[in-house]
């Protein structure tokens, strides 16, 4: 249920209550969010709470509407970009990557067996290799010279990078629908594992990022 | 954010940096990646057969200043150590020594990681390089 933005009764403004922004916006938790609701739906809260409505109001009722429209606007920032929706539901549903990984070392003291990594060893390994490859790349530069080959390798590399990229957004597009169907009728465990796919998904999709903008910087 | 001037040390003057043969049988290799920054560390140890003491080490990372003066420190704390005395090493030592902030503990967890997943690398190898011991059990 969507949260009260105005009273029933008499139309004015309320406190903004400490509720989840999809609460917020009156939508379940669920990811195959369609922006163009999302956006009517800001666009309306905005003109009602907008500052010169309430240039006349009591302090109390002006100071509650800012309140409001400041939720508002974090919760559509937040809520319209893909990956900071599902990385925010995900916080929601209490996953904490930071603390994950730290017990996940922890374990692998206790137990002396070897801690998994949060991707396969042949991402790392090939986030690895292009990295010596861009730092090179980067002194040649410095140096004045330039090595055609290493650029054209770099340039292949950055291509592979963009499609593994996109195909990774297309896979946590597919993890949405699983996503929102177990919302209504699959069971915790269901919802786990599409969690930690989901995880799964956004920790490559980190790697390359970061690559991809250090490859562009790189070759500039 | 302020690094420390541990952290700024390490991180104008790292020690160790470079490579060792991966495939060379008493050389371990643990290559990590911290995927909250996207940050990757390679950690390289070398150690003596009979002693199981690591008499080298050697470090590369592509990350941020506290993960490269976490590997640099790293390096510098297993050498000589043996093994299992460097299987003792905890990040929050780490995170002591260099006086890193809370939101960079994670790149000292990637340093502990880096020379567990060394060691694990070199115990592996030896015992591969033992089929007979194996085939006893
Ligand atoms: S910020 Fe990620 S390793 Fe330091």
């Amino acid at each position: 249920m969507r949260t009260r933005h105005f009273c029933s009764a008499c139309g004015k403004v309320q406190p903004a209550v400490p509720v989840d922004y999809f609460t917020f916006f009156g939508f379940p938790r669920k990811l195959d969010l369609d922006t163009s609701v999302l956006e009517k739906e800001f666009y309306a809260l905005s003109r009602r709470l907008h500052p010169d409505v309430f240039a006349q109001a009591e302090t109390q009722e002006r100071a509650w509407s800012l309140e409001q429209s400041s939720m508002l606007n974090d919760a559509y920032r937040t809520l319209k970009d893909p990956i900071k929706r599902t990385e925010y539901l995900l916080r929601l549903e209490g996953v904490e990557l930071e603390e994950q990984s730290k017990q996940a070392t922890e374990k692998a003291r206790a137990t002396g067996e070897l801690k998994k990594q949060a991707v396969p060893p042949d991402l790392l390994e090939e986030v690895f290799e292009l990295n010596l490859h861009l730092e090179e790349l980067r002194m040649q530069k410095k140096a004045g010279e330039d090595d055609p080959a290493m650029l054209e390798e770099i340039g292949k590399a950055k291509l592979s990078l963009e499609e593994k990229y996109d195909a990774l957004f297309s896979e946590l597009k597919s993890e949405w629908k699983k996503w929102d169907k177990a919302v209504d009728s699959g069971t915790e465990e269901d919802r786990r594992k599409i969690r930690d796919t989901m995880v799964d998904v956004l920790n490559r999709r980190n790697y390359i990022r970061n690559l991809v903008r250090d490859v562009n910087e790189a070759m500039e | 954010m302020a690094y420390s001037e541990k952290v700024i040390d390490h991180y104008n003057h790292p020690r160790n940096v470079g490579s060792m043969d991966k495939a060379s049988a008493d050389v371990g290799t643990g290559l990590v990646g911290a995927p909250e920054c996207g940050d990757v560390m390679k950690l390289q140890i070398k150690v003596n057969p009979q002693t199981n003491v690591i008499e080298d080490a050697k470090f590369k990372t592509f990350g941020c200043g506290s993960a490269i003066a976490s590997s640099s420190l790293a390096t510098e704390w297993v050498k000589g150590k043996t093994v299992d005395e460097a299987l003792e090493i905890k990040n929050t030592e780490i995170v002591k020594e260099l006086a890193l902030p809370p939101v960079k503990i994670h790149c000292s967890v990637l340093a502990e990681d880096a020379i567990r997943a060394a060691i694990g690398d070199w115990k592996k190898k030896q015992n591969v390089a033992k089929p007979a011991e194996m085939q006893a059990q």
